[in-house]
């Protein structure tokens, strides 16, 4: 505890020895999303007033919170029975917020292959995935401090020859 | 200055939540830019995943750009947040530099994110080369590292190897056993029909921490001898409503059973 204000006070003065302006590259936090009027859908509300970066895993979380647990999410996949051509193999990565309220919207997308690099797969086969994702209605909202909040979620989908073999995290 | 107060109220918050990484003690280093480095390093761990943690980081790698624990650490916001492109090209950087105190890290979060497990397997036996004969422990200190080998074999399918790793390993000497070794080794007899060893190791499970999906497993062994599994189903219930199930912070556990399972039992 002591040593986060260390990091207050050093901080700046160790930028401010490389230059006079601080150029800031990064997000506030790593993986915040901002809202993008060309694909987000505009009646999606956060709750907080700011984006504090809030993810799944904080405050002493056990994990991903769906009503019926993960199990819920496999088995209505399973249902779809989606695919891809055999030769697909790799991770489909969907990234979103939940609000307060347990609805989710901005989603971003991550498609990599087995050697971790991006690789686009099909698009049919991704925006199956993705509107998926988006149908998911079961997160369990999450109160920090008695606040309730906004937090990021996302669901990794692995694909091994062409069908999703898990569903993480 | 606007902007710095407002990471001001950022680190404030996060000073409540944060997930602090590890210290490293950097009088290891030779006074000049790599304990620099390492300071800095430590000291933007605090603040994971924050823009000016990063940028820290990024101060520490230009300074010392051997410094093989900035880039691991500047990873791992990327890892826990699904962006596991940058993550891999951090953490590759940071494994180059010093392969022998990274691929275990590596290794486990291959399997762990992504159930990667060739990929996996291959970092814990490149890891075999810098540390035989200990591969150390997962992160979150759950499993020795070889069981989680043995894990990977197991899903690939190669069961009896997995078995194999596991009977020699739970004989070494001075071994020290996890919290779900013994019901991991128990899961993969299972899935070969090899009840009896089955049930031996879940017993064993129970001696050291018996919890949900260990009793679920006894039930089910019951159930396919024909004997009464209803009031082990019941028990497995009650562990699994209690709270004694399987849990971590960022993922489920490999062989994790969840209540629909049981109350499907």
């Amino acid at each position: 505890m002591k040593n986060i204000f260390y990091i207050l006070f050093l901080l700046p003065i160790l930028f401010s020895c490389q230059s006079e302006k601080v150029i800031i590259i990064y997000p506030d936090h790593v993986g915040d999303v901002e809202f993008n009027k060309n694909i987000d859908d505009p009646d999606f509300k956060k709750c907080m007033d700011k984006d504090y970066g809030i993810q799944y895993y904080d405050y002493n979380s056990d994990g991903l919170q769906y009503k019926g647990e993960k199990i819920e999410i496999v088995q209505a996949l399973e249902k779809l029975k989606l695919s891809a051509s055999r030769n697909t193999n790799g991770y489909v990565t969907i990234r979103f917020l939940v609000n307060c309220e347990g609805k989710t919207g901005l989603f971003r997308t991550q498609q990599m292959n087995e050697n971790y690099t991006e690789e686009n797969f099909d698009k049919d086969f991704i925006q199956k995935l993705l509107n998926f994702t988006k149908s998911l209605n079961g997160w369990t909202p999450k109160e920090v401090q008695g606040l309730k909040s906004d937090y990021y979620q996302y669901l990794t989908y692995k694909i091994t020859d062409g069908k999703v073999s898990e569903i993480l995290p | 200055m606007e902007r710095f107060q407002k990471y001001y109220l950022s680190l404030i918050f996060l000073a409540v939540y944060s997930q602090i990484s590890a210290q490293v003690n950097c009088s290891i280093y030779p006074e000049g830019n790599c304990r620099k480095a390492c300071e800095i390093s430590n000291q933007a761990g605090e603040a994971q995943g924050f823009a000016l943690s990063q940028m820290a980081f990024d101060t520490a790698i230009e300074i010392c750009p051997n410094y093989d624990d900035a880039l691991a650490e500047k990873s791992v916001p990327y890892l826990k947040r699904g962006d596991f492109v940058t993550w891999k090209k951090l953490i590759d950087k940071a494994v180059e530099i010093n392969p022998k105190d990274h691929l275990d890290y590596r290794g486990w979060c291959k399997f762990q994110f992504l159930r990667d497990y060739n990929g996996a397997i291959q970092d814990f036996d490149l890891l075999e080369k810098y540390r035989p004969g200990n591969i150390g422990f997962s992160k979150n200190g759950d499993y020795n590292l070889y069981v989680v080998k043995a894990v990977c074999y197991s899903a690939l399918n190669q069961k009896d190897r997995a078995i194999r790793l596991l009977e020699n390993l739970y004989k070494t000497k001075d071994y020290h056993f996890g919290l779900y070794d013994y019901y991991q080794l128990g899961v993969i007899y299972y899935g070969t029909g090899k009840y009896d060893k089955a049930l031996e190791n879940f017993e064993k499970q129970s001696k050291v921490y018996d919890f949900a999906e260990n009793i679920y497993f006894r039930s089910k062994v019951s159930k396919i001898r024909n004997k009464d599994y209803l009031d082990l189903k019941r028990l497995a219930l009650k562990s699994y409503d209690d709270g004694k199930t399987m849990k971590d912070v960022y993922t489920h556990h490999f062989n994790k059973v969840y209540r629909k399972q049981i109350a499907e039992l």
